[in-house]
């Protein structure tokens, strides 16, 4: 029988407690435990990046890191991003993948929109190849990624000129 | 399976290396390595999961006494992003910068990639020829012993290190480089990152009248660990950069180096790479 | 009307060729869609298979009493709990848990359905089997020599004597006494006559390699029996209606007590073609252990239990004229069919059609070989065989084009066909866009003059060489008749609220056919694409549709729901023309309105309309149906027939970038003009195009999945490489508009295109820049700087 922890933490702007194996993946803390499924398991090794939430503010592969290593965090996952008013950017980045056709079979989805939110607030103004860079973790099948940077692209565009939705 | 027994996270050195003496331990930084290869089943979890990422002493990059001292913490992106690092070691910023993805490098430490000890780890590189040292805490009848040497010896084979079960890496130790040190990180592949060195090399030197001296070689996945290259660095040293002499060097580099064939490249192939590889980047230096 | 209304003008507007958003899109990037993986029913089980530790093995014994034993476990089943299992496939050569004898890597064995994943592993651990190892057959050649170990011998019984197969007995005997699995023999005129004529001829082998779906969704499956005894299946089936006749079929049940509801997919492309022995194996654990249960795979059972691309050596023999016509193409191909068929076996159906009729060839003779190996196994995959195909003709273009003197664009069109034309296979090509694909890349891309200058730059001194190359693929546009039917059907009901319910037999897997389907039926009706919902995902709801494959489900589906709103549109109209006096002709659907046809006066609105027809004396709600087989037919015994109600071409230049000091080929533009009948949903397009074209990429260029001795060597993402956004090229999209009479709107289908002849254009591309040709694939750098600089042979295989 693997050893329980308990850990504190906030989760989408939100103070909650988890007991977890200490063995188990933030990945899989997300999804069994806490029962949130936006954040998608596709491959377990940080590859692909389907997997990617926000910790104190940076990006990560939920599959790499440890649930225990939660504990005392700031932890946004897609479900947060999306009903966050606040962050103008996260609506901008919602219409934009949708009005570019930068969603087909959307499995890569969160984990695109959550490293494209990252990449955003680190560099509002990033270029098109700075951003094929950002998101070089993510994988897509479907799409070619031509349409997902073009989404992005406008975004940071959009912010170089001061207008946000 | 994992039976971890115990999970600590100490908020002291002391109290880490007092967790660590009791042995069987396993270390937690970053977890980009422990937990895929703990899944792959690569890597049985001992009895204690020790998360050292609340140490305080083992967090920072900053000057001391002509050196450059980055705790064992630093995620791979700190690095990019520190003034400090930026100034003076601009060769580790090239190298981080084509490590893995940017999610990875938000979280994976310099120290875990260091003790993880791939002979294609893309930090090493540059670390070796900035001429980094490790630096190791142990605990011993209550004292606290410190122990500094070359990262070129720390490595001793694929995935191993010589830090001893009891002790923990606390940081790298960088000199200084003098006005005039140039230095270079060339990682092959058809991805600008995310991608396991098929070969990587690092050279410095300190650039002089088109010739560079006091001159320092690295290859990367050519060997079981990151290794120097004593031989191309002696055929390096001194020489006027012309293309005569770029090409003996190259040749040299080729000889010297002991690849292996293995899923992602043939030895020969590796051993083309690293000469036309090295050729290439001294051109570029020859042309700086 | 008690208030005085203004008259109102609605202009004319269409929504064909717009930028339509998906209608799923803002529920997936919010994360809320639920895929398989994300659904959880009450009291389900978590599956696990237990595959096999050899490649090649009897099975002497298998253990689970310390499984079986283990708290939180559920049910442990291997082939002896289940002998009334049936072989699954197209050849029936497939028992979902094995008995006697493993044949490959992923061979199942056993299966545990448990409290928790967690538990379901640990008693995986627990199983204990004892294997004798057989001779491992990796290579397909191997299989055809004499002596060759039987991948599927005749079973024998435990006396020794051979047991025959008995009618529906479930026993997985091929039935052969050597490996060949299936074979494929077409020909049209006489390739000796045709070699005759031929001032040049030209033969080589070409090798293309495994390559595989990585679906970023990963293989999944719920099964549940209710109370009666009937089947639920959450599944991420493309074709649920063959998969609800097969299920019964292998489960010995009423086919009518089996529902399939489809949770959104996380990729298809052609890997949720076939049934798998994990579905079968999750419905048999369901019925042992009486609860829901519920099985995924993890990324590297993903790699190591789907199927592959098929991979194939092909020996073509081409020759032409010093004209330029060409005269004869002879192919012969091997086809590892690995330890046991599925779709892959099947290709030469499509492969055959692309040596007999991409681009004018009067001459052909077509042979395969599909013989078993202890490799995984292939299946179908997006372009399915095309890819392979056209890699060797389309290189073979530019050979014979070199070899006569003649530029390979003029080549290549004037050996273009044009509409009107019939194949020597009998396809009819009624709308043809071939030769505006061939001048529009040709234009577009500067191929001619590029190809020139780079031809001369290959000596000149510089480690990187730049080169272009062109490639043509002709595909089924219009569906293909491969299955007793090729239809779709279609209910359409409209509310009183005039919000219409499109329940169509189409599957989506994430190419977006509910939004063009959508936009279809609210183009017929004048409606805003807001204005409809879709239901497509459930078989005890939506009428028979064949499956989402052959590109076919814009055309077929498309033309299903436009006959179905055809059909309302004209009982809308009748009831119309009644209350307003007129004849049905003067009368159109615009905006939600009912219009004056002349002058777009708006005459009442829908939602008003509806209702008064529903709530009178003589009560009628609109609602239709509508079943749309193509006219397309069967092809004969000798594979002749015109399969397909359309075809499509598409043409693509490929620009690369040789660094000959590694091997590395960047692909910097593809400029590509596609033959679809008529841009519907222009968003949509353009993304199917630009996934093609990076699947193709990673085909020629990054993904290689390494077996060796039957064991595959890198079933993840760190090893097996897919394209990332840094890596795309820059990208020049073209539409052709042919305007195809039977598709809907014109539309022809597209899906499959954009992938098939990248592989084929940067051969030739990477030939332009370096001098060098390569024969096989990937063109990974070790194995293009090894054939710059003569350290490769070029394949050879000389058909027995």
């Amino acid at each position: 029988m693997s050893l329980m922890h308990d850990i504190a933490f906030t989760l989408n702007g939100v103070k909650r407690s988890a007991t977890v194996r200490v063995d188990m993946s933030a990945l899989d803390m997300l999804r069994d435990v806490v029962g949130l499924t936006g954040t998608k398991y596709g491959c377990g090794e940080g590859e692909c990046g389907a997997c990617t939430i926000q910790v104190d503010g940076l990006s990560i592969n939920s599959c790499l890191m440890f649930a225990v290593d939660c504990h005392g965090r700031d932890v946004v996952t897609i479900e947060g991003l999306a009903d966050d008013p606040a962050s103008g950017r996260a609506a901008a980045l919602r219409h934009a993948f949708v009005e570019h056709g930068a969603v087909q079979c959307g499995f890569c989805t969160p984990g695109m929109m959550m490293q494209a939110s990252h990449l955003l607030d680190k560099h509002p103004h990033a270029d098109e190849d700075s951003i094929k860079r950002g998101i070089e973790g993510n994988i897509c099948r479907c799409t070619g990624y031509k349409k997902i940077v073009d989404a992005i692209v406008a975004v940071s565009h959009q912010e170089g000129k001061g207008a946000t939705t | 399976m994992m039976d971890i027994q115990h999970y600590l996270a100490p908020t002291s050195l002391g109290q880490a290396l007092d967790c660590l003496m009791d042995g069987d331990v396993t270390i937690l930084a970053g977890g980009t390595d422990v937990m895929p290869q703990s899944q792959a089943g690569k890597l049985k979890f001992k009895r204690t999961l020790m998360n050292i990422r609340h140490i305080p002493e083992l967090i920072g990059v900053a000057p001391q006494g002509g050196d450059i001292c980055i705790g064992a913490l630093t995620t791979v992106t700190e690095l990019m992003d520190n003034a400090l690092v930026q100034r003076h070691l601009p060769v580790l910023v090239d190298a981080c910068d084509h490590f893995a993805s940017d999610q990875i490098r938000n979280c994976a430490t310099l120290g875990g990639n260091i003790c993880n000890a791939s002979p294609a780890g893309d930090t090493l590189i540059p670390l070796l020829v900035l001429d980094a040292r490790v630096e190791l805490a142990s605990k011993a009848k209550g004292k606290l012993n410190w122990r500094s040497l070359p990262l070129a010896e720390f490595f001793t084979g694929p995935g191993m290190t010589c830090r001893a079960p009891n002790e923990l890496l606390v940081g790298v130790r960088i000199p200084l480089p003098e006005p005039g040190r140039v230095a270079y990180f060339h990682k092959f592949g058809t991805r600008p990152a995310l991608d396991i060195s098929t070969i990587s090399i690092g050279i410095a030197g300190t650039l002089r009248k088109a010739a560079l001296f006091n001159v320092r070689v690295a290859f990367g996945a050519v060997a079981p660990t990151p290794v120097r290259a004593p031989r191309t660095e002696q055929a390096l040293e001194g020489k006027r950069l012309e293309p005569g002499s770029i090409a003996l060097v190259a040749e040299v580099a080729r000889d010297e180096v002991t690849p292996i064939d293995d899923l992602r490249a043939s030895a020969w192939y590796r051993k083309e790479l690293i000469h036309n590889m090295t050729k290439r980047m001294l051109d570029h230096v020859a042309h700086a | 009307m008690t208030v005085a209304e203004k008259t109102r003008f609605i202009q004319p507007d269409t929504l064909i060729g717009k930028r339509i958003v998906k209608m799923d899109a803002p529920e997936k990037i919010e994360g809320k869609t639920r895929y398989i993986h994300d659904i959880s029913l009450p009291g389900q089980l978590h599956g696990k298979i237990l595959r096999s530790a050899r490649v090649h093995a009897r099975i002497k014994s298998i253990d689970c009493s310390a499984a079986r034993s283990l708290p939180g476990v559920h049910a442990v089943i291997t082939a002896a709990d289940v002998p009334d299992q049936r072989p699954i496939g197209v050849a029936r050569d497939h028992l979902p848990l094995k008995g006697d004898r493993v044949r490959s890597q992923r061979d199942e064995i056993a299966a545990v359905a448990a409290d928790s994943e967690e538990i379901a592993c640990q008693a995986l651990k627990l199983i204990r089997v004892e294997y004798e190892d057989l001779p491992v057959l990796s290579d397909p050649r191997d299989a055809l020599k004499p002596g060759a170990v039987l991948i599927h011998p005749e079973p024998h019984g435990a006396d020794g004597s051979s047991e025959h197969l008995k009618q529906g007995a479930p026993v997985a005997y091929a039935g052969k006494p050597d490996n060949i699995a299936m074979r494929f023999d077409y020909s049209h005129g006489d390739v000796a006559q045709g070699e005759a004529e031929s001032d040049v001829v030209i033969e080589d082998t070409f090798q293309l390699h495994y390559v595989t779906h990585c679906c970023m969704g990963v293989s999944g499956i719920i099964a549940e029996f209710d109370a009666s005894g009937n089947l639920l299946m959450y599944s991420n089936t493309q074709v649920p209606f063959l998969h609800k006749r097969e299920f019964a079929d292998y489960l010995n049940m009423d086919p009518a007590r089996i529902r399939i509801i489809q949770p959104p997919i996380g990729g298809g492309f052609g890997s949720k073609l076939d049934i798998y022995p994990f579905e079968v194996i999750c419905v048999f654990l369901a019925r042992a252990a009486k609860r829901p249960v519920k099985l995924l795979f993890t990324r590297e059972e993903e790699f190591l239990a789907s199927p592959t691309r098929q991979p194939v050596l092909l020996t073509l023999r081409s020759g032409c004229r010093k004209d330029g016509t060409l005269t004869f193409r002879q192919v012969n191909t091997l086809h590892d069919n690995g330890a046991y068929t599925s779709w892959g076996a099947t290709t030469p159906f499509v492969m055959m059609q692309t040596f007999s009729s991409l681009y004018r060839v009067p001459h052909c003779d077509y042979h395969t070989v599909a013989v078993y190996t202890n490799n995984p196994y292939a299946g179908s995959f997006r372009g399915y065989g095309n890819l392979q195909a056209t890699f060797a003709i389309e290189q073979h273009m530019d050979m014979l084009a070199e070899a006569i003197g003649m530029d390979p664009f003029d080549f290549r069109l004037k050996n273009a066909q044009d509409a009107g034309e019939v194949t020597g296979q009998g396809m009819s090509f009624k709308s043809c866009g071939f030769k505006d694909c061939l001048n529009t890349v040709a234009t577009r891309s500067d191929y001619q003059n590029k190809r020139k200058l780079n031809q001369a730059a290959q000596s000149a001194p510089g480690a990187i060489k730049r080169g272009i190359g062109m490639a043509s693929m002709l595909h089924v546009g219009g569906g293909a008749k491969i299955y007793p039917s090729d239809g779709c059907g279609t209910i359409l009901k409209l509310d009183d609220f005039a919000h219409v319910t499109l329940i169509t037999g189409a599957s989506e897997i994430g190419q977006g056919s509910e939004t063009v389907l959508s936009q279809l039926v609210c183009e017929e009706l004048g409606l805003p694409m807001s204005a409809l919902t879709v239901v497509n995902n459930d078989t005890a709801i939506t009428p028979w549709d064949v499956g989402v494959h052959a590109s076919r489900t814009t055309f077929i589906a498309g033309n299903s729901a436009i006959g179905a709103a055809k059909k309302a549109k004209v009982k809308i109209l009748a009831a119309a023309a009644k209350k307003f006096a007129c004849p049905e002709a003067d009368l159109g659907l615009r905006g939600g309105w009912v219009i004056k046809a002349a002058t777009g006066e708006a005459l009442i609105d829908l939602p008003r309309l509806l209702r008064s027809l529903h709530f009178t004396d003589k009560a009628e709600l609109v609602m239709t149906t509508f079943y749309y087989e193509p006219p397309s037919v069967h092809q004969d015994k000798a594979y002749k027939g015109d399969v397909s109600a359309a075809y499509a071409w598409a043409t693509q230049a490929v620009e690369v970038e040789v660094d000959t000091e590694t091997g590395i080929v960047r692909m910097v533009k593809v400029t590509g003009a596609h033959d679809v009948g008529r841009v519907l949903n222009r968003l949509g397009i353009e993304g199917q195009i630009e996934g093609g074209v990076v699947m193709g990429q990673g085909y020629a260029l990054t993904e290689n999945l390494m077996i060796v001795n039957g064991v595959m060597k890198n079933p993840n993402f760190r090893d097996y490489k897919l394209v990332t956004a840094p890596e795309i090229p820059e990208m020049d999209i073209s539409f052709i508009e042919s305007m195809d009479g039977e598709g809907p709107q014109g539309a022809k289908g597209v899906g499959e295109a954009p992938a098939i002849c990248i592989a084929a254009a940067t051969a030739n591309a990477i030939y332009n820049a370096t001098g060098v040709r390569m024969f096989d694939l990937p063109f990974t750098p070790e194995r293009v700087y090894r054939a710059l600089h003569g350290k490769s042979e070029k394949p050879s295989w000389k058909p027995l």
